[in-house]
């Protein structure tokens, strides 16, 4: 059973015929101010079809180029996101951990050679002269150094029978 | 129904294509959006009223229709089957962005007395200078007028007096029955006809 609405539609449509057409009119109280009414319904579909209906797209082209992109990188991200994710993370960690091992050598390394370096050349010169079991055959040294910022050095010997000629006082 | 294929494209039987895009041939696809981007475009929108919007919804639509190509079987028109996605992307937003703002934006129970008479959109007597002025001017109108309808009765009004589908159509578009269409389409314009009386009468 067709409710008024849809037969008020579809008759202000022209989908009503014959007996169901005569029985909708005869049921309306004022066919005339009807018509007039269907005759406005006619009115404003014509006025929209023409105002709404030439609605343009600009940029056709790039419209087709955007869906063909987004096609594209939808068929193609997830995966390669989950591969990019996979490996970089572990890289990440692996680079960090070489640097900082490889930053850790370096500094060891420097710290040592500084320490080296801090050693006078005077000290060595003596301990090989010291030490030539010929000149010298019961020396003993013993050297004792400080690590704080003074760098004291105190340098003992025993049973040294001569002392080099460029190191004797003068 | 009208489409922009091209002489050459239109050699293709429209089957074809859908069955190239289900074989994974993104360029039968862009067949089919040449042939319907137009329309699908010019009928979001008027639903929507702004051009980015429009084209973001149209594209949407085009992508999900890409995704889900697999599953038309042909028992409808490609038009009747994409459309049904456009309305379903559009209707959604506009349900969305309704939340957002509070369900101010579209009412039907807002009595037709209730928009402003003297609103700055309401023709003036004077003619305006420029044709192009007036024209935006009666746009507004329109696109306010049916700013009041909800998505639903857009949807039908847009699909009948514009797209000149048929009851059957509109029904298998928006997954309704005829009786529903037909009922929406009775208060969407018994209203427009209220609301735009003055300009339609006049133009």
């Amino acid at each position: 059973m067709k409710t008024f609405e849809e037969k008020w539609t579809a008759w202000l449509d022209g989908q009503l015929s014959g007996r169901e057409l005569v029985e909708f009119e005869s049921s309306l109280p004022d066919l005339a101010a009807a018509e007039a009414e269907k005759r406005n319904a006619h009115k404003l579909g014509a006025f929209l079809k023409k105002e709404l209906g030439s609605q343009a797209l600009s940029n056709e082209e790039f419209f087709n180029h955007q869906i063909h992109e987004r096609i594209a990188r939808e068929n193609g991200n997830p995966s390669r996101t989950t591969r990019s994710t996979w490996w970089t993370i572990p890289r990440l960690v692996w680079s960090g951990a070489i640097a900082l091992a490889l930053f850790l050598i370096c500094s060891v390394a420097i710290m040592r050679q500084h320490e080296t370096g801090g050693q006078s050349e005077y000290l060595t010169q003596i301990l090989n002269s010291t030490v030539d079991p010929a000149a010298n055959p019961n020396a003993t040294v013993a050297i004792f150094e400080t690590k704080s910022d003074n760098k004291v050095t105190v340098l003992w010997t025993e049973g040294l029978q001569t002392l080099p000629a460029d190191y004797a006082a003068k | 129904m009208q489409t922009e294929a091209t002489p050459g494209q239109a050699d293709v039987s429209e089957l074809d294509l859908v069955k190239r895009c289900q074989a994974g041939d993104s360029e039968a696809f862009d067949q089919l959006v040449t042939r319907y981007r137009t329309r699908v475009f010019a009928m979001i929108y008027n639903m929507v009223h702004n051009e980015q919007d429009a084209w973001d919804l149209a594209q949407d639509s085009f992508v999900k229709a890409w995704k889900s190509i697999g599953r038309f079987k042909g028992k409808s028109s490609f038009y009747t089957w994409i459309y049904r996605i456009v309305m379903n992307v559009t209707i959604d937003w506009l349900r969305k962005r309704q939340i957002k703002a509070g369900g101010a934006e579209f009412d039907d129970s807002i009595q037709l007395k209730e928009i402003e008479p003297a609103s700055k959109t309401v023709p003036k007597a004077d003619p305006l200078p420029h044709q192009r002025m007036e024209h935006r001017e009666i746009r507004d109108r329109i696109d306010q007028a049916i700013a009041q309808l909800s998505p639903e009765h857009r949807a039908v009004i847009l699909m009948k007096e514009i797209e000149e589908m048929q009851y059957h159509e509109i029904a298998e578009t928006l997954g309704c029955s005829i009786g529903t269409v037909m009922s929406r389409l009775f208060y969407a314009r018994k209203k427009l006809q209220t609301t735009l009386k003055d300009v339609y009468e006049n133009v």
